[in-house]
């Protein structure tokens, strides 16, 4: 089937990656943060000075301590970072060897979705899994309505599936079928990108295949499930990146498990952009030297839209695949809001900019103006596309009126569905907060 | 300066004269350059060709009442000095009201005054008492906007309940045919509007088609010029600050309403014409618009336009009482933007509840 998505946003940026190796090299520190995981309450199992194999447990979900979270290495524990109230804020490891990133494990060939499930929790996979509604870890015991693959990344720079799969092939052909099992037999949806290179794709049997066109978020699978199967309370659908289904199909196929990630370097502040191997967990810190063209940056886990800072520890986020750098904002323009800004981005037509053929404009973290109230009220309309009311969910959210948030569909959406309203809206509101705080107050409440 | 009582004030003039410099903390990394500042100043812009013809016709109305001859500059500064008086005093009561409240909330000061401030001068007879705009202005800010939280809360357009203040607390200076003209001597040739003149069943003394477009009839400064409504209507679209589905649902209700009640021969106006007349034009293109006191859904922006366009038609005709029906239409239908955007809400919770009752 094909879908068409009018309403959306494209931001131009510069720093598209290149189809190159940047040959990163691993550094001996890893940090493993439960932060990467939404909404787990970790549950520590080891101790500082303790030796790890790849997928031994480090800690576990309160909520449910079947769900657990592996090492990436095998090494040893150096310390427990605490923050605030003694919170785990990552576990530090350093790795033993060059060769520690693997581990051949022997278990028989699976022959049910129960004993698939077990060995993906057992082994630290099934955190590869997340969940529609709450884009959290699913439930073990709940067997989802489908499961939903977005082929393709439509957010701001975001790498090609196709490079990031290369050689992988045939393990996400084999995590399909696994997925398969898993679910019971669920309906699969593969959701691809309409004239694009799909080769790997389209070869799959036994699933749907979807195609989709327009702007961004027509990559984001919380816009896929809403036009091809909507959920409604109760409704629980898997979703997973092309990633993460070959690193469970190797793990069934070849029986390796492994945390690497390919990974795209991107970003209007980056001078040599490309693709790099890394293992989930590892300290990035080497990556950003001599590759960045600006000296004020933020570097971000993630896309601009969606990513977290990469702070003290810089890793690669559990579920990411892209690294971007922008130039920190903040400078300060005598009378901006006066001037025609020939090379000020935004959506509106307010600026003189968007006459202007030559698009290049300048993107850095400055908000652009003070916060206020809800007052432009159709500008999130242009860039959300769900038959949702975004104002009156938002609103909901905002007053945190549950019962007025489900019947407005806040099962269908997560935060990342508002980014784009938070990009354009001109009082600046806080629109993926408000939804995040709203899903968490709905979680408590279900 | 800063963080003392008067941290509102200075944060107001710091942000005027520069960007901020705070950077984003959460959410996404990069945002819109566009903020509430360049939406209102966008609206000034677009309100300039109407507010400069209105000076220029402030002017020419008083000379040629007099049998004076003038000069298109002459035209221009006899308005200017008619119109800087009252504009001071608008931003002045309006502004320290703003600044106070934003002040005893602890919250920046919100740029929606600006455009308010600035049409509240071009609704008003040249000649209005400045006190009484200043009590009108003080009124709107306080009992139209901070008493519900400051602008965005609003849901009654500040400025057309300034204008409504004056016309029911001190109809005298705003009604009847003499108040359109500056200084209109007693016994000159009448400064009656073409709407009054409707009203009176006068249709024979009204002035020609083109003059009501180019706008060289008496009125209040922002509304007479047609071509300069519709070239600020432009510059609103392009720049998508206003919303075309409400402009142009405004135009077709009153349209079809007009027409209907001229076929039904309670009218002697044809239908195009009670557009150009009056404040309809300017209605529709600066005040229904405003993104705050409209409906917010965008189904319901179809049927909020209508209902004023309808409204204001109907008012016109067959309340004798008020010559001009456009501000009235607009402020109810800001009561009832809520009701229609609940209606709209409602639609979309049963498609969802049926679509779960479907697949059950």
């Amino acid at each position: 089937m094909n879908y068409k998505i009018s309403k959306g946003l494209d931001i131009v940026l510069k720093g598209k990656a290149i189809d190159t190796d940047l040959n990163f090299v691993l550094s001996d520190s890893f940090y493993v943060k439960p932060d990467d995981f939404r909404w787990l309450k970790p549950k520590l199992l080891v101790n500082e000075g303790d030796m790890l194999e790849v997928g031994t447990p480090l800690f576990a979900d309160k909520q449910d301590e079947r769900i657990v979270i592996v090492s990436p290495i095998k090494g040893q524990v150096v310390r427990i970072v605490r923050g605030e109230k003694r919170a785990i804020q990552a576990v530090t490891l350093r790795r033993a060897d060059e060769t520690a990133v693997t581990r051949q494990i022997d278990f028989p060939e699976p022959k049910d979705g129960r004993t698939i499930r077990q060995l993906m929790l057992q082994y630290g996979l099934w955190p590869c899994l997340r969940q529609r509604p709450y884009a959290t870890i699913p439930c073990p015991d709940a067997i989802p309505k489908s499961v939903f693959i977005s082929c393709f990344d439509s957010s701001p720079l975001a790498p090609e599936y196709s490079i990031l799969l290369r050689g992988k092939e045939v393990f996400f052909q084999h995590g399909i079928s696994v997925l398969q099992m898993a679910s019971e037999q669920a309906p699969i949806h593969l959701c691809m990108k309409q004239g694009a290179d799909n080769k790997i794709f389209e070869s799959i049997d036994n699933v749907a295949k979807h195609y989709f066109s327009g702007p961004h978020p027509a990559g984001n699978v919380g816009t896929q499930i809403h036009r091809i199967a909507p959920i409604d309370k109760g409704d629980v659908v898997w979703y997973l990146t092309p990633q993460e289904v070959a690193r469970i199909g190797r793990f069934f196929m070849a029986h390796v498990l492994g945390f690497e990630q390919r990974a795209a370097l991107t970003g209007p502040a980056v001078a040599h952009t490309g693709y790099f191997n890394t293992v989930y967990g590892a300290d990035l810190s080497a990556l950003f030297a001599n590759r960045l063209s600006v000296e004020t940056v933020r570097c971000i886990s993630g896309n601009v839209l969606t990513g977290i800072q990469l702070a003290d520890i810089p890793t690669l986020r559990f579920h990411d695949h892209q690294v971007t750098v922008v130039e920190e904002g903040g400078q300060r323009e005598f009378i901006g809001w006066l001037l025609p800004g020939f090379k000020k981005w935004s959506f509106s037509h307010t600026y003189t900019s968007w006459l202007m053929k030559n698009k290049t404009y300048e993107h850095n973290t400055s908000l652009h103006g003070g916060r206020r109230t809800f007052m432009m009220t159709d500008v999130y309309d242009k860039v959300f596309p769900f038959d949702i009311i975004p104002l009156a969910l938002l609103k909901a959210c905002y007053v945190k009126d549950i019962e007025q948030m489900e019947e407005l569909g806040i099962y269908e959406v997560d935060d990342e569905d508002f980014a784009l309203c938070e990009v354009v809206c001109p009082s600046k509101m806080e629109c993926q907060k408000i939804v995040r705080d709203a899903l968490i107050e709905l979680r408590m409440d279900n | 300066m800063k963080n003392t009582k008067f941290n509102a004030l200075f944060e107001a003039i710091d942000s005027f004269l520069r960007t901020p410099a705070t950077v984003t903390t959460q959410g996404s990394h990069i945002r819109d350059a566009v903020d509430m500042k360049r939406i209102m100043i966008t609206v000034m812009i677009a309100l300039c060709p109407a507010l400069l013809f209105g000076l220029w016709n402030v002017g020419y109305q008083h000379f040629i009442r007099l049998g004076y001859d003038t000069t298109v500059f002459g035209c221009l500064w006899y308005g200017f000095l008619k119109w800087l008086p009252l504009v001071i005093v608008t931003y002045v009561s309006g502004l320290a009201i703003e600044v106070l409240f934003a002040q005893l909330r602890k919250e920046e000061v919100a740029e929606g005054f600006f455009v308010t401030g600035f049409i509240i001068p071009m609704i008003m007879p040249p000649d209005v008492p400045l006190w009484i705009v200043a009590v009108a202005t003080a009124f709107s800010v306080l009992f139209a906007k901070e008493v519900f939280g400051g602008t965005g809360y609003n849901f009654l357009n500040p400025a057309l309940v300034a204008r409504a203040f004056v016309f029911f607390a001190y109809p005298s200076v705003i009604s009847g045919d003499s108040v359109w003209v500056s200084h209109a001597p007693q016994d000159a040739i009448t400064g009656a509007t073409p709407l009054a003149m409707v009203m009176n069943g006068n249709v024979e003394a009204m002035p020609s088609m083109l003059d009501m477009f180019i706008g060289t009839i008496p009125g209040c400064i922002g509304e007479t010029c047609k071509i300069a409504i519709l070239l600020g209507a432009l510059i609103l679209l392009v720049t998508q600050v206003a919303d075309l589905r409400i402009m142009l649902s405004v135009l077709i209700g009153g349209y079809v309403t007009a027409v209907a009640f001229r076929v039904g021969g309670l009218c002697a106006v044809p239908g195009y014409q009670q557009l150009l007349m009056g404040g309809f034009l300017f209605g529709a293109v600066f005040m229904a618009t405003d993104p705050v006191t409209a409906a917010h859904t965008q189904t319901g922006k179809y049927v909020y336009g209508l209902l004023i366009g309808i409204l204001a038609i109907i008012i016109r005709v067959l309340n004798k009482g008020y010559p001009e029906g456009m501000m009235l239409a607009i402020l109810l239908m800001n009561i009832f933007a809520p009701l229609i955007d609940y209606c709209v809400v409602q639609a979309n919770i049963k498609k969802r509840k049926k679509r779960v009752l479907n697949t059950k």
